[in-house]
C-alpha cells in the first residue's frame, strides 16, 4: 500500500492513478488523469500508435497499467493464494499428519482431524502445534480446515452472486440503455428504491423468514448435503438481487454512451439489427465496466455473506464460514482471542485485496471515466 | 420548491408503501403457521379459530394489509406472536432510545471528526499527512464494522489483562445517561459504530474541498488579497460543505445495517437486536415493525438531505 510516492507525482507516473478511490465517481480521479499525456484510446476507437512505441490494443494498453499497479498486484496475488488455499488447501491438508490415538475416538487418522467438521473433545481451544497448524476451537474443530471451508464458502457465494449479477445488470441495462421506454423508467423508478433501502436489511428479512424453509427443503439436495450450508442459495439470490440495480445502473450509462459512437452507427446504416448491434457491438464494449463493478461489488459480496453467518441467519453449524467462526469465537475473547482474530484478519485482507484490485483495474480499464 | 419537496415526498411514500407491502407479504407467506406453534401442545380448534380471529388471521390479506397499514398509521404495530399479551411496541420501547441514542451520537462524531479530517487532507494535498490520513480511512471504509468491533473489543480485554482493569467489552449503561459506568459502556462502541460513516465524509469533504479550491471565485478571492485564512474558511470550506449535505441520507443507511452488528457484537439491546431475536423466534409482527422503522429512519434521512440541499444551495434547480 505505498500510495506516497505515487501520489506526489502522477504524471511522472503516467497512467499510474494514486490513492485508490472507494466511489467509482470520485471526481479526484478525473483531473489526475486530465494530466495523462495523451490518455488511452476510448474503447472501440481504433489504437493510433504513439510516438515511436509499439502498437498495442486498447486492451493490451489497459493489462499493461494493470501490471505496473503494485498495490493491485500484490492483492492480486494474495486473492489468488486465498482462493488456491480453500480449493486445494483441504486436499494436502488432509493428508499430512500422522494417525494419531485419540482417548474419545481411538485412532484417528489426519483425513478425520483435519476435516473441517471433526470434533476431537480431548483437544480442545488448542493454541497452533504441528498437529494443527492454527489451532482448535471450542470443541476441538480444527481451525485452518473450517478457514479454508469458510473461504471455499465465501468464494462459492461470491461466484453465485456476480453470476446472476452480472446476467442480470447486463441484461436490463442494456435494454434501459439502448431502447429506453418503460424499461428504463422501471430500472430508474427500481434503483431509487433500492438505493433508499439498504440493501442488508432486505436480506437479513429475507433469510430471517424462508432460512429454516431452506434448511429443512434444500438441505436435501446431495451437493449441498445436511452440513448446514442449505441457507447459502438463499443468501445470495437476496444479495445478488440488492446488488444487481447498481451494475444495471453502470451498464446503462455506458451503453447510453456507445450508442451514440460511430462504429454503432456505422453497423447501423450497414443494415443491422438491433440484436446483432446488441450482440457485437455493445457487449463486448461492456466487459471492462461489468470486470470493475463486479469485481468492487465482490467484496461487498463476501462481507454480506459473512455478516449475514455472523448474525446467525445464513451458514449454520456444523458447516464453517468466516462469519460463523467470527460468531463462535467471540464469547471466548478473554481466554482465546486467537479464534476470532484469525477469521477477522483474514476477512479484513480479503476484503482489502478486493477494494483495492477493484481501484487497480478500474485505473487501468477505465481511465478516462468520468460517469 | 413546494413542488419539488412534493414530489419527493410522494416517491419517498412509495418507497414506504413498497418497504410495508414487502414485509407483510413475507409475514403473511412464511412457513409455519404462528396461531400453531403459539398454541403448541394446547391445540384445540376451536380455541385455534378463536386466536386466529383475535389477530386478524382469518380476512382476506388485501383486509389484512389495510388493517395493518391503517393500525401502523396509529402507530399500532399490534401484539407480539411469541411474548403473549405484550404489545409489539412495548418490546420495542425498550430498544428505540438505545439504538437512536447509538446512532445519534455515531452520526455527530462522524460529522464532527470526518469533515475536519478531510479538509485537511485536502489543503495537505499530496503530502505525507494527506496519504496517510486517506489510507488510513481507504481502510477503516473498507473494512466491515463487525471486524472493526472485534478489533476493537481484542485491544479492550488485552489492556484489561495488561492494566487489572476492567472496561466491559459487552453491553449498555442506562440510555441518554453519561455517568463514568455508562460511558464505559457507550465509548468504544460508538467509535466503531462511526468508523466507517466517518471514513466515508472525511473522503467526500476532502474531494469537495479540492474541487471548490479550484474553482474561480476562489482564486479571485486570493488575488485581491484576502489572508489565506478567509479564503479558506469563508470561501473555500462553506462551499465545500455543501454536497456533504447529500450523504445524511446514505450515512444513516449505514448506521441502520451497522448496527446489526454492532448491536449483536458488543450485545446492546437496541432495535437491531430486538429484530435478530424476533427473526429467530418468528415472531412477525416485531419482524415488520423493526423494519418498518428502519426503514422510515432511512427515507426520512434521505428527505431531510434533499430538503437541506434545496436549502443550503439555491443555484439547485428543482424539478
Amino acid at each position: 500500500m505505498d500510495t506516497r510516492d505515487r501520489n506526489t507525482d502522477p504524471a511522472a507516473q503516467g497512467a499510474m492513478i494514486p490513492d485508490g478511490a472507494i466511489l467509482p465517481t470520485d471526481p479526484i480521479l478525473t483531473d489526475v488523469r486530465e494530466t495523462i499525456p495523451g490518455g488511452p484510446p476510448a474503447p472501440g476507437e481504433t489504437t493510433a500508435a504513439k510516438g515511436t512505441e509499439k502498437i498495442r490494443t486498447p486492451f493490451q494498453e489497459s493489462l499493461l497499467r494493470l501490471w505496473r499497479d503494485k498495490r493491485a498486484m500484490v492483492c492480486a496475488g494474495i486473492i489468488l493464494f486465498f482462493v488456491l488455499l480453500a480449493v486445494l488447501g483441504p486436499l494436502i491438508y488432509q493428508h499430512v499428519g500422522g494417525t494419531f490415538q485419540s482417548s474419545i475416538n481411538g485412532a484417528t487418522p489426519s483425513s478425520v482431524y483435519h476435516n473441517p467438521f471433526h470434533q476431537e473433545l480431548d483437544h480442545q481451544d488448542e493454541f497452533a502445534s504441528g498437529m494443527y497448524w492454527l489451532g482448535t476451537d471450542s470443541v476441538g474443530r480444527d481451525l485452518l480446515a473450517r478457514l479454508m471451508q469458510g473461504l471455499l464458502i465465501s468464494i462459492s457465494v461470491a461466484v453465485l452472486v456476480e453470476i446472476v449479477d452480472i446476467v442480470l445488470g447486463i441484461t436490463i441495462g442494456v435494454l434501459a440503455g439502448y431502447f429506453g421506454g418503460w424499461i428504463d423508467q422501471f430500472l430508474a423508478r427500481f434503483t431509487d428504491i433500492m438505493f433508499a433501502f439498504p440493501g442488508l436489511l432486505f436480506v437479513i428479512l429475507l433469510t430471517g423468514i424462508f432460512g429454516t424453509w431452506a434448511d429443512t427443503t434444500l438441505g436435501n439436495i446431495p451437493i449441498i448435503g445436511p452440513n448446514g450450508n442449505a441457507r447459502l442459495i438463499l443468501v445470495s439470490l437476496a444479495l445478488a438481487f440488492t446488488a444487481w440495480p447498481l451494475m444495471a445502473r453502470y451498464v446503462r450509462g455506458q451503453t447510453l454512451q456507445l450508442k451514440e459512437q460511430q462504429f454503432v452507427e456505422a453497423a447501423r446504416t450497414s443494415g443491422a439489427s438491433s440484436a446483432q448491434i446488441i450482440l457485437r457491438h455493445i457487449i463486448p464494449n461492456l466487459l471492462s465496466i461489468v470486470i470493475i463493478a463486479s469485481t468492487l461489488n465482490i467484496a461487498n459480496t463476501i462481507v454480506g455473506e459473512a455478516g449475514i453467518s455472523l448474525l446467525g441467519l445464513g451458514v449454520q453449524s456444523p458447516g464453517s464460514s468466516l462469519g460463523l467462526m467470527i460468531s463462535d469465537g467471540i464469547s471466548l475473547i478473554d481466554s482465546h482471542p486467537w479464534e476470532v482474530l484469525l477469521p477477522s484478519i483474514v476477512l479484513a485482507i480479503i476484503v482489502l485485496c478486493f477494494s483495492f484490485l477493484g481501484d487497480g483495474l478500474r485505473d487501468a480499464f477505465d481511465p478516462r471515466s468520468k460517469d | 420548491m413546494v413542488q419539488f419537496l412534493i414530489k419527493r415526498f410522494i416517491g419517498l411514500l412509495f418507497v414506504v408503501i413498497g418497504v410495508t407491502f414487502i414485509t407483510f407479504v413475507m409475514g403473511l407467506n412464511a412457513p409455519g403457521d404462528p396461531i400453531r406453534t403459539l398454541l403448541g401442545q394446547h391445540f384445540d380448534p376451536r380455541l385455534y379459530a378463536q386466536l386466529k380471529h383475535a389477530y386478524g388471521l382469518d380476512l382476506p390479506w388485501y383486509q389484512q394489509y389495510y388493517n395493518y397499514i391503517v393500525n401502523l398509521l396509529h402507530f399500532n404495530f399490534g401484539y407480539s406472536f411469541k411474548q403473549q399479551g405484550q404489545s409489539v411496541w412495548s418490546i420495542l420501547s425498550s430498544g428505540v432510545p438505545i439504538s437512536t441514542e447509538l446512532g445519534f451520537w455515531a452520526l455527530i462524531l462522524e460529522i464532527l471528526v470526518g469533515v475536519p479530517l478531510g479538509v485537511v487532507s485536502a489543503l495537505k494535498a499530496n503530502t505525507w499527512v494527506d496519504t496517510t490520513n486517506m489510507g488510513i480511512m481507504l481502510v477503516l471504509f473498507a473494512i466491515p464494522v463487525f471486524v472493526l468491533s472485534v478489533f476493537a473489543q481484542v485491544i479492550i480485554v488485552w489492556i484489561d489483562q495488561h492494566t487489572g482493569g476492567s472496561w466491559p467489552v459487552s453491553g449498555w449503561g442506562n440510555p441518554w445517561q453519561y455517568t463514568f459506568s455508562d460511558l464505559q459502556f457507550k465509548i468504544v462502541p460508538i467509535l466503531v459504530y462511526a468508523f466507517t460513516g466517518m471514513a466515508y465524509i472525511a473522503r467526500l469533504s476532502r474531494t469537495s474541498m479540492l474541487e471548490v479550491l479550484r474553482q474561480d471565485y476562489v482564486r479571485t478571492a486570493r488575488a485581491k488579497g484576502l489572508s489565506e485564512r478567509v479564503v479558506i474558511y469563508r470561501h473555500g470550506l462553506r462551499n465545500a460543505l455543501i454536497p456533504l449535505v447529500t450523504v445524511l441520507g446514505f450515512s444513516i443507511g449505514l448506521l441502520v445495517t451497522g448496527a446489526f452488528f454492532i448491536e449483536q457484537i458488543f450485545n446492546i439491546p437496541g432495535i437491531a437486536q430486538i429484530t435478530i431475536t424476533s427473526i429467530n423466534s418468528r415472531d412477525y409482527p416485531v419482524i415488520q415493525a423493526t423494519t418498518v422503522l428502519l426503514a422510515v429512519a432511512v427515507v426520512i434521512g434521505n428527505l431531510i438531505s434533499d430538503i437541506l440541499y434545496t436549502v443550503v444551495d439555491p443555484r439547485i434547480k428543482v424539478a
